[in-house]
């Protein structure tokens, strides 16, 4: 029997290491000390930060991206603080999410809203009427705030949000 | 007097109306001059998971633009303050990501400068404004009420970039409490997690991590919670009572405020002057035992 030595998919490593710096998922030395730490974690106990970054070092990065648990990361950044090693598994879960919208996987919705919204309106959300304590709607306008402007009015920027964003739509 | 462009981000202008009314009202009190930034827009922290270019794109944006302005930065939002700081990080640090931002934001007229400053609410109540000033403002004390300062994820980590309380812990936030006449103290994971990153994951878990804060307040004995974050002002406040009925905890129930409301409320300003009838928490406990209505 041959031990097969090809689990790592050196080019996503490669990819993740390059989306971290100058954090370094390489040195991690599994202490769990991340996870110990993790807010999603205290909540949901299969969410646990340095699982993720021992899989995507072993390039089992598929198993990873179709569970969907990357996107229950909280991003409190705790487990940044407490790695003993500048591993920082926060980076390294917002890292896999840019692969897993590259290679086409789907974000939750409401991100995909977010990312629609900022590209038309410049904002995550369009500005809503609220109910008061009174159960009275108010607006920017009621309110007399002044008016939200729209942030991008050059095409060029409108297309660079385009480029950069529109792939998840 | 100290001037700033004043930031908004995107909770607060389209929905945290009470955050962005309560500092337009109570910082020019305090001597600070707010300098409208209307063509900044989202600092893109919440799409960093989709594109992180596109987030370092966003707030390099608003950077630049600030830049030429020659005005610090005053970002209301946790969100923002981080994101436009560790931007400035990556910037500074990455040769090659900063020259494709140029050329990104070149093709729009900007040119890219991220040599401006930036600053929290918590920083200008503090070290721009000072305690001793806002101590000297105070009419209505906050005496006899015990707050817990929550301060949210961002305004303590990422530690590698400055952070506005670089100590760890909310110091800062609980000395501007002192100073309006509260009491402050310890409560278990005062730096924790409210979860609004996790809603769009999944609610109920966000509701769950949310529902953990409110119990160790109510344990440690406070009366009401403050924060400086639009979103965890969103998970406590806004949806205080969703997070009840998830958990099924009746006795989940606090009065949450905006720091900017409880300085407004000591230097003698009017509920309404503050946004508190937007508030939904149970705000009329505390403005009751200060004689104040909230309808004024």
């Amino acid at each position: 029997m041959s031990l097969d030595v090809r689990l790592i998919d050196k080019k996503i490593l490669e990819d993740v290491i390059e989306l971290v710096k100058p954090h370094t998922p390489q040195y991690c030395y599994q202490c769990a000390k991340c996870t110990s730490a993790c807010s999603t974690s205290k909540v949901l106990p299969e969410y646990k930060p340095h699982l993720i970054v021992a899989l995507t070092r072993l390039g089992l990065i598929k198993e990873l991206l179709n569970s969907g648990i990357i996107w229950a990361c909280s991003e409190c950044w705790k487990c940044a603080e407490y790695c003993p090693q500048n591993v920082a598994p926060v980076e390294v879960v917002i890292a896999l999410k840019n692969l897993a919208i590259a290679m086409g996987y789907k974000p939750p919705e409401d991100l995909k809203v977010m990312a629609k919204n900022v590209i038309e309106l410049g904002y995550i959300s369009p500005p809503i009427e609220v109910l008061s304590k009174e159960f009275e709607m108010y607006s920017r306008t009621t309110l007399e705030l002044p008016p939200l402007i729209k942030p991008y009015i050059n095409t060029e920027a409108v297309n660079n949000l385009r480029k950069l964003f529109g792939g998840v739509l | 007097m100290s001037k700033f462009l004043l930031f908004l981000g995107c909770t607060i202008p389209t929905k945290q109306y009470a955050y962005e009314i309560s500092a337009r009202n109570v910082l020019p009190r305090l001597g600070i001059e707010l300098v409208d930034f209307p063509e900044a827009g989202c600092c893109g922290f919440p799409l960093k998971g989709i594109n992180k270019k596109g987030w370092v794109y966003m707030s390099a944006r608003i950077l630049s633009i600030a830049a030429k302005k020659g005005l610090p930065i005053l970002a209301l939002c946790n969100g923002c303050d981080t994101s436009l700081r560790k931007i400035k990080d990556i910037l500074k640090h990455d040769e090659v990501l900063r020259n494709e931002i140029a050329e990104l934001l070149s093709r729009e007229g900007i040119k890219l400068n991220f040599n401006v400053d930036v600053y929290h609410t918590i920083e200008v109540l503090h070290d721009f404004v000072g305690i001793e000033r806002i101590k000297a403002l105070v009419v209505r004390p906050l005496k006899g009420i015990k707050i817990a300062s929550y301060p949210g994820c961002h305004m303590l980590r990422p530690t590698d970039i400055p952070r506005p309380e670089p100590s760890g812990e909310p110091k800062k936030f609980d000395s501007i409490l002192s100073a309006l006449g509260a009491e402050v103290g310890y409560y278990p994971d005062k730096g924790g997690c409210c979860g609004a990153t996790m809603l769009p994951y999944s609610p109920k878990h966000a509701f769950k991590l949310t529902a953990i804060k409110i119990k160790n307040m109510k344990d440690f004995g406070f009366q009401a919670t403050t924060t400086s974050c639009p979103y965890c002002m969103e998970m406590l406040d806004s949806k205080q009572d969703a997070i009840r009925a998830e958990v099924g905890d009746d006795t989940l129930s606090i009065p949450v405020f905006y720091i900017t409301q409880l300085v407004g409320l000591a230097i003698g300003l009017k509920p309404k002057e503050l946004g508190l009838n937007l508030n939904l928490s149970p705000v009329e406990e505390v403005l009751e035992r200060l004689g104040v209505s909230i309808y004024e």
